[in-house]
């Protein structure tokens, strides 16, 4: 294990260099004051919670992003990046993370996109450009996905493949990766590893994100650590275990709350053969006391089994039983209003969960305004005792309840969530990778509240992208594929890395 | 949690009564241009005229207010306004025995179509564009057809007596018009800010998808608030004819670009979410003091459309400042 | 040598594909060859023969102006905007061509340019508010429609001033339906433009800004081009509009704004952006003007050709958005 060593060559400058880089957004501090090199013919992983500033790192980099302030050079030359373009200038690419592609335009309009093949009058030569696509695609070994299809309709994988690939066809010096792989199968990560092997091998820059260690212990040549928005250290192997502890600044045993066993197995929510849209065949059993872990790749059901779930999306056939009475339901309303009330906390709180400009008052009661109102209008003394409670019940940091809930920091704004459902007295809660984006003292606070509620006696399911996370804090984890459950997994044979094999793992028949 | 509010709590709560008091202004500051420039302007007598003939744009803003507040609009004013004016007069005859069920049949007509409007965006998931401008049309039709083009007999009837009075007597020294649009401003002002479905509609205009997710009935909501858009424009039609005493063709024409152009003066976002009635109230009245200002002035008809148009652009210009700076 | 993705080869037959992505073009076409055989059902039980030539050329003139406002409008739309102002753009450079052209071809064709450049212009301000001033594009082009309504009134008081007779033949041909070829001359307008940089860009901008964005391509430049565009087709909507009244009237061009949105909703073009063309929405302009034309020969009282007409696009509206659903579920 090597510590770190910017431009320890000292003959060829970085092919990609970053100093002292600092971005805020709104009063949330992304990156401050974040170095970071990576060399020509490296594979270069960028490892850290969520929210530790990868993202904004190569998003800067990649020119998408200006930096508040530190410079970024390539290849020795200092740059300031006004655009995409200038980076795609000096060679680097980058694949982000939220996907870029255009929905209502075709997989080849999309790979080529600003470089489409041109006929004699400067036009665009359609046909040129679908079998230029489709040869480009054949080159890269990728024969699944159609290049005249919309890139609406096809599947999540094929999305960030194509993403992949076409800014692979561009032969980028530097490429720059951001969580490649959160939806992908076993084999097309692998595709996707050759691939990057490939371009090693001619002496080109790969810097990437990920979760999965086993991916970066198998590929990366250096790995960065970050934390907090600034760069830990970078190391040339280097032990899961001692990543984490610089990772989270905690060890990885104390950063779970432990998990008390479960008491006697009074079920809550069951769910018998439920499919509809993007999933099929789900059954389990959600316990009173319990966390039932869901995972699995993106894009393989956990949104739709949870919005099913939630009302939001309708099941096609199968049954969901709460409390041992079959529910009917046509809406979250209903769902929320059965017998013991079942709540849904959205992945995005930004664009599912909070209505931003609003009041915290105003969030933490929209769900129950039936219940304090009477003859239509709402009784401000019992909203403002209400609130007043659940503010301090879940110690919500406002500074005052009529703040708007964009001010909150991101845990605080989870936590209004959170205490929606719990005035409306759910007992059912489903949460969806609520830690996501989420910085680390909170995830820890947000953990030991889920704890607390299951032990005041409600059930938790919870789906979280993050398989550590699923292992630690779940009795048992549920992992889906392609729609179905495919492995149920309990202790002790309940792993972050069963859970990913049990994910990757690709279907028996294609 | 701290007592009292941050300065960023400050501002926003603010910033809807900042727009309101930008429009009262404006219209202050109209009337003393239109002191100077014709003397007499600003005497109580012609404060009051303007303020009446506000009242029928503020009207109509109510409605266009509820529907914008969630992110849509209602282009179907015109011929429900129209439509309503045509059915009162034909169903009361100009009789105040009649008039009654006349008022209830108008204002559940105008009721009706608004909440086929709503139906149309809550459940085909038609674009509130489309579907209100084809109901404008499908109005305009009807109105024109069962009319035979206002040549019917029952379309020369006058408003009834009391509708007539409903706007033109003075209590206290002033039309009960403006009682009557007053007491409007309030009731509406109380539904937006102190009821359910206020809270729902406001939620519903910030994040529509959070508010379903929450369990409103988003659906529900919709119609009604598409109901309450066509109500208003009834009720302006029902007073309009008492305020002229005849119905006449094509006298919601200019209620559709006023009641839009008052609901963004007044500071009410054209997305959704944000503002409230009494902004496009004070909306209603700067924008008939300009206009009534540049009568006085001698202003031809071409120069008030260009100065209306510059003044809501230079308005929007200014709050999309205020927009960025928060 | 080259990483392989082990999975079976997935393509379909560009017909499907064609079928599947152009669901709204084929609908409106669908829905004009329908109006055609009612229409010329209709005309034979009245007149006993058949629509001719003079039918075909005064259908032709009389929706040319609606087909360029619609053009312009579509790629408004396709940017997620709308553009209110269409109709005192057209209102102006109607006003504009009759009070100066005179009878002349130097004078036809100079104020041919300089009307065309003052479209462009009014576009060009609707773009910068919009774009650089990142204004809501409802509001903005209501304002500006005021404006524009204001000039056209300033510019030619009364209705009246002159069109040369051989402008008129020029643009329409009463006699033979010449106008056509400007449609064809427009659609082929629409496959270059939908086959350029800024087309794809304008486009793009429509499926998605953010991603639009994070592909480097230039946003507010887009939405200026777009709007720019929609003046330039509405300031020829104006012309035609002058050339087939043979005079201009400040007000004539009004119903065009909303007329031009029904339009482009007939023809397939969504409403939220991205996705649409402007051959549908000219096919859309025509349907409009067919469903008048059977109105007026099904001997339905004229006073309720509105009520029709909104009933029509509403189940247009509904039945197409049906239609284009099970297509794609089919798929």
């Amino acid at each position: 294990m090597t510590e770190s060593e910017p431009a320890a060559g000292g003959v060829l400058p970085p092919a990609v260099e970053a100093t002292g880089l600092v971005k805020s957004f709104g009063g949330v501090r992304a990156l401050a004051g974040a170095d970071f090199a990576a060399a020509a013919g490296e594979v270069h992983a960028l490892v850290g919670e969520n929210g530790a500033g990868k993202s904004t790192l190569i998003k800067i980099l990649g020119g998408r992003l200006r930096p508040d302030a530190g410079s970024v050079r390539f290849g020795g030359e200092a740059i300031e990046l006004h655009g995409p373009d200038q980076a795609h200038l000096r060679g680097a690419w980058t694949v982000f993370q939220e996907l870029t592609l255009l929905p209502w335009m075709t997989v080849a309009e999309n790979l080529l996109l600003r470089h489409e093949p041109r006929g004699a009058l400067g036009f665009i030569h359609r046909r040129r450009l679908s079998r230029d696509a489709d040869a480009a695609l054949e080159r890269l070994g990728i024969r699944h996905i159609d290049p005249d299809a919309l890139v609406e309709d096809i599947a999540l994988a094929e999305r960030q493949i194509v993403e992949i690939a076409r800014v692979v066809i561009k032969n980028p010096d530097i490429l720059l990766l951001d969580e490649p792989t959160s939806s992908l199968g076993e084999h097309e990560v692998a595709w996707l590893f050759d691939l990057i092997r490939g371009l090693r091998a001619r002496g080109k820059c790969v810097v990437f994100t990920s979760h999965r260690w086993n991916e970066i212990a198998s590929i990366a040549d250096r790995i960065t650590i970050f934390r907090n928005g600034a760069d830990v250290g970078t190391y040339r192997g280097i032990e899961e275990s001692e990543a984490v502890t610089l990772m989270t600044g905690q060890r990885l045993d104390t950063l779970f709350p432990p998990l008390p066993p479960l008491a006697a197995a009074t079920p809550m929510l069951e769910a018998r053969d439920l499919a509809g849209q993007g999933i099929d065949e789900v059954g389990f059993t959600l316990h009173r006391g319990e966390i039932l872990g869901v995972g699995g790749l993106t894009g393989h059901g956990h949104r739709e089994l949870f919005l099913t779930l939630f009302g939001a999306q309708r099941a096609g056939r199968g049954t969901i039983r709460a409390g041992g009475k079959a529910l009917r339901l046509r809406g979250p309303r209903d769902a929320i209003r059965a017998g013991l009330g079942i709540a849904l906390v959205p992945e995005d709180r930004k664009t599912e969960g909070l209505l931003l400009p609003m009041a915290v008052r105003d969030n933490l009661t929209l769900a129950i305004l039936d219940r304090i109102s009477r003859l239509g209008v709402v009784r401000a003394g019992r909203e403002r005792e209400m609130t007043r409670q659940i503010a301090q019940a879940l110690q919500i940091k406002a500074p005052s309840l009529l703040h708007p809930a964009g001010g909150l920091s991101g845990g605080n704004q989870q936590k209004v969530l959170v205490g929606r459902w719990l005035l409306a007295e759910s007992r059912i809660l489903l949460l969806y990778d609520v830690t996501r984006g989420v910085d680390i003292a909170t995830k820890h606070e947000i953990y030991q509240l889920m704890l607390r509620l299951v032990d005041e006696g409600r059930a938790i399911l919870f789906y979280s992208s993050d398989a550590e996370e699923l292992a630690h804090l779940c009795h048992r984890v549920l992992v889906m594929r392609e729609g179905r459950i495919a492995a149920s997994l309990a202790r002790p044979a309940l792993s972050a890395e069963a859970i990913v094999a049990a994910a990757v793992r690709e279907p028996l028949v294609a | 949690m701290a007592r009292g509010s941050s300065a960023l709590a400050r501002l926003r709560l603010g910033r809807d009564r900042r727009r309101t008091l930008y429009a009262l202004a404006a219209a202050a500051m109209l009337f003393v241009l239109g002191e100077i420039v014709h003397p007499g302007f600003a005497s109580l007598d012609s404060l009051e005229a303007v303020l009446t003939v506000a009242s029928f744009v503020g009207l109509v803003a109510a409605g266009q207010t509820f529907v914008v507040l969630i992110g849509g609009i209602d282009l179907s004013v015109p011929w429900i306004l129209n439509g309503a004016a045509i059915l009162l007069v034909t169903s009361s005859l100009g009789q105040n025995e009649r008039a009654p069920y006349a008022v209830a049949l108008t204002l559940a007509m105008g009721a009706g179509v608004g909440m086929l409007n709503g139906l149309g965006v809550a459940f085909l998931d038609v674009p509130a564009v489309v579907i209100t401008l084809a109901m404008n049309g499908i109005m305009e039709g009807l109105t024109l057809g069962l009319s035979g083009g206002l040549t019917c007999q029952a379309c020369a009837s006058y408003a009834p007596p009391i509708v007539q009075q409903a706007v033109h007597r003075q209590i206290l020294g002033a039309p009960a018009e403006l009682y009557l649009w007053l007491a409007v401003i309030i009731i509406v002002s109380f539904v937006l800010g102190r009821t359910r479905f206020g809270r729902h509609t406001y939620a519903i205009g910030n994040n529509l998808r959070a508010s379903y997710l929450a369990g409103i009935s988003v659906r529900f909501t919709t119609v009604m608030l598409y109901a309450l858009s066509g109500l208003f424009s009834a009720l302006a039609g029902i007073l309009l004819v008492g305020f002229g005493g005849q119905a006449s063709l094509g006298m919601g024409a200019p209620y559709l670009f006023q009641s839009i152009a008052a609901v963004v003066i007044g500071g009410v976002y054209i997305l959704g979410g944000r503002g409230s009635y009494i902004g496009a109230a004070a909306g209603a009245a700067s924008l008939t003091a300009l206009v009534s200002v540049l009568l006085a002035m001698n202003m031809p008809d071409y120069g008030r459309s260009i100065i209306y148009g510059v003044v809501i652009l230079v308005l929007l210009l200014l709050y999309g400042r205020e927009e960025s700076e928060r | 040598m080259s990483p392989e993705l082990a999975a079976p080869r997935r393509r379909r037959s560009l017909s499907v594909h064609i079928v599947g992505q152009n669901a709204g073009l084929l609908l409106v076409f669908a829905m004009l060859a329908a109006a055609v055989a009612l229409y010329c059902l209709f005309y034979w039980m009245q007149q006993r023969s058949f629509p001719g030539n003079f039918e075909l050329t005064s259908t032709v003139d009389n929706t040319m102006p609606l087909a360029m406002a619609a053009i312009g409008q579509t790629i408004v739309v396709l940017t997620r905007g709308l553009d209110l102002s269409v109709g005192g753009i057209i209102d102006l450079t109607n006003a504009l061509a009759a009070v100066h052209m005179q009878d002349s071809l130097g004078s036809m064709l100079g104020w041919t340019v300089l009307v065309l450049l003052a479209g462009a212009a009014l576009g060009f301000l609707n773009g910068l508010l919009v774009g650089v001033g990142r204004l809501q594009p409802i509001v903005v082009t209501l304002a500006t429609l005021s404006i524009f309504q204001g000039l056209a009134i300033r510019v030619l008081p009364q209705p009246g001033g002159a069109i040369p007779p051989g402008y008129t033949a020029l643009l329409v041909n009463m006699n033979q339906p010449w106008a056509l070829l400007y449609l064809v001359l427009c659609a082929g307008l629409w496959l270059a433009f939908r086959r350029s940089a800024i087309g794809v860009a304008i486009i793009a901008v429509g499926n998605d800004e953010a991603a639009a964005r994070a592909n480097g391509i230039n946003v507010v430049r887009s939405r200026v081009i777009a709007y720019t565009l929609s003046g330039v087709f509405a300031a020829a909507a104006g012309l035609f509009l002058a050339a087939t009244a043979t005079a201009g009237d400040a007000t004539s061009g009004n119903g065009f704004t909303l007329s031009s949105i029904v339009a482009v909703v007939l023809g397939g073009v969504n409403l939220f952006g991205g996705r649409g063309s402007a051959i549908g929405a000219m096919a859309g302009g025509f349907v409009t003007t067919m469903i008048v034309n059977i109105l007026f020969f099904s001997r339905i009282d004229p006073l309720y050709q509105s009520f029709y007409e909104g009933l029509f696009l509403i189940i247009a509206v509904v039945v197409g958005g049906g239609i284009g659903r099970m297509l794609r579920r089919r798929r």
